[in-house]
């Protein structure tokens, strides 16, 4: 007796086929109607949880995985836990919900390439891609998104951030990141002998220290005002002393504002340097007016003015050339001390990649001027001594202890290799989404409902087979798009509940040859045969060209478009292997009962 | 009963005539209106949680801030949109601030886009591009599938036909939208370029089927009379034609009129299309095919 059993079970005949086909099919439904629910809050994840954990056996095993992550060394571990220590709503997959549903902003920057070689030119945008990426996950932001895309001579990057509240900051936070340049002597230009750069250097050395000289002159109580007629380099202000009243911010550089606005009290010389991109400036606040976002300040100054080639009657020329090192090679910046001078440096450590980028550099141009840029402005012209090997540099731009820590700290923020400008930005707010979502899925229920009585009212038996397997194919496309992390924008919903529509024509397709087979007087079984088979090639043609729509979309689409095409194209292919596999089983199952032998049932009129 | 559709046919060129005429006029009169997607710009939607202020009020608070022509419109009960030129982050805030001083405490911003010029471009091209592709991948694919049955009529002959009847179908909605834009305002975007392709994609499906079974009938028994076995295909397809459209009709309609905003028109576009799409399919492509084979009888006598 077992031996055939296990015969029955192993090598069934058509109808134990049968069976087990349908039993893969009811499995199916539960594993995905199971992926479905968990994952998200809703009622029914809410009711197993409560139910699983009222099962005294169930809630005490340690039976469900869950993957914890180690915050201090970041790594992951698996670990058992029981039902009571893990809510179902938030255990597994939740749906991947687009920008237009949760909120938040899109953003689209173009990267300026036309200075990067031919050959660069994937390789800077990537690594603009990812500094841009590295801040914007600073941010918080749960899943950010950052894709790069190089259509035609545009390079540009988009970010999206879904579920941001304040897009403000992310957007300054975007837009601070500091550009990093490493700049080496165009062989073209014009360039400068040694014995020019030396001059060069010189004078810059002594104006600093002239400037150096007349601020401790004014710290031991000198005359500022006179000072400033005498020595000022500002042509502007150097008549009256330097001052320059009812100054509100922005006025003048960065630099400036932030000394004046920020550090001085009224009456109070900056006990520093004050280093732009003009020289050195002494600041002192004479007076202010105003609050808040409305002040303005009164401010003298004195400002020596660093030389440049113009000075010493060079023509300008643009004198660098980028080379491959860049902002994405910086591992880490930090702030350290000159042994001789004990003046405060930037010291950058490059990856492996700028290590030996770096080391080619210096080579190529030992004896020679190396340009460090940043933000377009070069900061740093070191001379190389000796080709560098241990990927290693400083920067050495004359900085006071604040500026050089402030610096180090942009810089390990990340640095881009490249500048980028915000072309376009997109900002949903959240309730907007969510009033979409809910009318939409009513609208989809309703909808779903409507086609269901038309299936049963015109088709009768297999119109209600066929809602089934409707319901069946609604679940395991849900499931999949939770597996396969699709995005649901607004568009994709509509696509989605479009295929559902879509999904029940394959069906009428196979129910009318149904018809016909029966009408032609064949007997049930071989007209269910013959109907699937027929109907098989109209279905695969007519929904190919649908399919190619969607590719065609899919190509052409921003994301929201893209969305509204995968979840069409994934709906369609469902719902071919729902109505040929499932409504099949089922209604060959059905086929074989008693009672479903009557004609009627399957909307065929009985002749005279 | 059998309808008799090749014998009436025109009357049903009457009809598809008139409409795409009138498309034709109605979109070189008007044109379509543009969204922000293809024109570039900003818009930013406002909620107002008391009593939502006059458009004039905006519109001078908004005055001091040099923008240019600000477009102001009252949406919904409680919203209110501007339209203006593509700003920046700063300009933004600034206009926000600008409300935020005239009307404290009582706006909230519900989204903002801002574009700018170059990627509307962009757009427009992808737009026919994309066209253009898809059309030319679904003539390939029905050359492709009805390659077997060149008796009597050559199979890319049903391609074309089914590509005329697309396009007259796409006229038609795009006619409907130029009416719209000019009486109602309402614009065209991405999403509605979408429509227009998912239109195509559907409404050849709706085509082919009707095809293949003519197809299938020139298999079995064709008596030499090219005309009944369309007649006969296109009667045998009916009822399912039908049904599958209204199945997908009757889904589209419950989106229309309890679905989210924002996909309305959308929603609109597709329901005329795929309605327009399977009167195509059934009246006027397989005419076309019928018309095409007398014809070149006439031309070989």
């Amino acid at each position: 007796m077992p031996q055939n059993f296990l015969e029955k079970m192993l090598k069934p005949g058509q109808r134990g086929r049968l069976r087990w086909v349908l039993f893969g099919i009811a499995v199916l439904f539960l594993i995905t109607a199971y992926i479905d629910i968990i994952g998200f809050k809703n009622p029914i994840a809410n009711a197993l949880d409560t139910g699983l954990s009222a099962i005294p056996v169930v809630s005490n095993l340690n039976i469900f995985p869950k993957l914890e992550k180690n915050i201090s060394d970041n790594s992951s571990r698996l670990v058992w836990r029981n039902i009571k220590q893990i809510e179902l709503s938030s255990y597994g997959l939740p749906f991947r919900l687009g920008l237009d549903l949760l909120g938040g902003a899109q953003l689209t920057y173009d990267a300026d390439l036309s200075q990067i070689s031919l050959a660069g030119k994937n390789d800077a945008l990537a690594g603009a891609k990812d500094v841009i990426e590295r801040r914007v996950n600073a941010l918080g932001v749960s899943e950010p998104i950052v894709q790069t895309s190089l259509s035609g001579d545009k390079p540009r990057i988009s970010v999206e951030l879904a579920g941001v509240y304040d897009i403000n900051s992310a957007i300054k936070m975007i837009g601070e990141t500091p550009l990093l340049e490493f700049k080496e002597e165009n062989p073209q230009a014009q360039q400068l002998t040694l014995e020019q750069q030396k001059q060069l250097d010189d004078m810059n050395l002594a104006v600093r220290k002239q400037a150096v000289d007349i601020l401790q002159q004014i710290k031991n109580s000198g005359d500022f005002i006179a000072l400033a007629k005498q020595y000022s380099e500002d042509p502007g202000s150097k008549d009256n002393g330097g001052l320059y009243e009812g100054v509100a911010k922005g006025q003048f550089v960065t630099e400036f504002d932030d000394v004046a606005f920020n550090k001085l009290k009224v009456g109070e010389v900056y006990s520093d340097l004050v280093k732009t991109t003009f020289g050195y400036h002494i600041i002192k606040l004479e007076g202010e007016q105003g609050t808040g976002d409305s002040r303005t300040v009164n401010v003298r100054h004195i400002l020596f003015k660093t030389k440049t080639s113009a000075d010493l009657g060079i023509a300008q020329e643009p004198e660098w050339i980028n080379t491959k090192l860049s902002g994405k090679n910086l591992k880490k910046a930090s702030v350290e001390y000159d042994q001789t001078a004990l003046v405060p440096q930037v010291s950058l450590e490059f990856d492996n990649e700028g290590a030996q980028l770096f080391a080619d550099i210096t080579t190529r141009n030992v004896g020679k001027p190396v340009a460090i840029f940043l933000d377009g402005v070069a900061i740093s012209i070191p001379k190389v001594n000796e080709a560098i090997l241990g990927g290693q540099a400083v920067i050495q731009g004359n900085f006071t202890q604040d500026e050089a820590k402030k610096l180090a700290q942009r810089l390990n923020a990340g640095a881009l290799p490249v500048p980028v400008k915000l072309v376009s930005q997109t900002t949903v707010g959240a309730t907007l989404g969510q009033e979409a979502v809910q009318k939409s899925l009513f609208a989809g229920f309703l909808g779903l409902l409507a086609v269901a009585l038309f299936m049963i009212c015109f088709y009768r038996l297999p119109g209600l087979l066929s809602v089934i397997a409707l319901l069946i194919y609604t679940v395991i496309s849900l499931a999949l798009f939770k597996v396969i992390h699709v995005t649901m924008t607004l568009a994709g919903i509509t696509g989605f509940i479009l295929s559902i529509g879509m999904a029940v024509d394959a069906n009428i397709l196979i129910f009318e040859r149904l018809k016909e087979e029966l009408r032609a007087g064949k007997d049930l079984m071989r007209a269910i045969d013959d109907g699937f088979g027929r109907a098989w090639t109209s279905i695969r043609d007519s929904n190919f060209s649908s399919l190619i729509t969607c590719a065609v979309l899919f190509w052409f689409g921003s994301s929201i478009i893209r969305g509204f095409a995968f979840t069409l194209a994934l709906g369609i292919a469902v719902s071919m292997f729902s109505a040929i596999i499932i409504s099949r089983q089922l209604l060959l199952l059905v086929a074989k009962w008693k009672w479903a032998q009557n004609k009627w049932l399957y909307g065929v009129k009985k002749k005279i | 009963m059998k309808l008799q559709i090749i014998k009436n046919r025109k009357y049903y060129y009457l009809v598809s005539g008139l409409l795409f005429v009138v498309s034709v006029l109605a979109i070189i009169a008007w044109g379509l209106k543009p969204g922000l997607d293809f024109t570039g710009g900003s818009l930013l939607e406002l909620t107002f949680t008391e009593n939502r202020p006059q458009t004039a009020e905006i519109q001078k608070a908004t005055e001091s801030l040099s923008l240019g022509e600000v477009i102001v419109q009252p949406s919904g009960d409680k919203n209110i949109i501007l339209k203006f030129q593509n700003v920046n982050e700063e300009q933004h805030q600034q206009i926000l601030q600008a409300i935020e001083n005239n009307f404290p405490g009582q706006a909230r911003e519900l989204r903002f886009e801002s574009i700018g010029p170059v990627i509307g471009q962009e757009l427009q091209k992808k737009a026919w591009m994309a066209i253009g592709v898809a059309s030319l991948g679904i003539i390939l694919y029905i050359a492709f599938a009805f390659r077997k049955v060149s008796k009597p009529v050559a199979s890319w002959k049903y391609g074309v036909s089914a590509i005329l009847a697309l396009i007259h179908d796409i006229v038609i909605v795009i006619g409907l939208f130029a009416i719209l834009g000019h009486f109602a305002g309402i614009e065209v975007d991405g999403l509605f370029i979408t429509a227009l392709l998912t239109i195509m994609g559907f409404s050849v499906h709706d085509t082919i089927v009707v095809f293949d079974r003519t197809r299938e009938n020139l298999g079995k028994f064709y008596t030499g009379k090219f005309d009944e076995v369309v007649n006969d295909s296109v009667n045998q397809t009916l009822v399912r034609s039908i049904n599958t459209s209204l199945t997908v009709l009757l889904v589209l309609l419950c989106l229309y009129l309890f679905g989210g905003v924002s996909t309305k028109n959308f929603t609109l576009a597709l329901l005329v299309g795929i309605f327009v799409g399977t009167y195509s399919s059934i009246f006027v492509a397989s005419c076309l095919i019928v018309d095409w084979n007398i014809w070149d009888k006439k031309l070989k006598k």
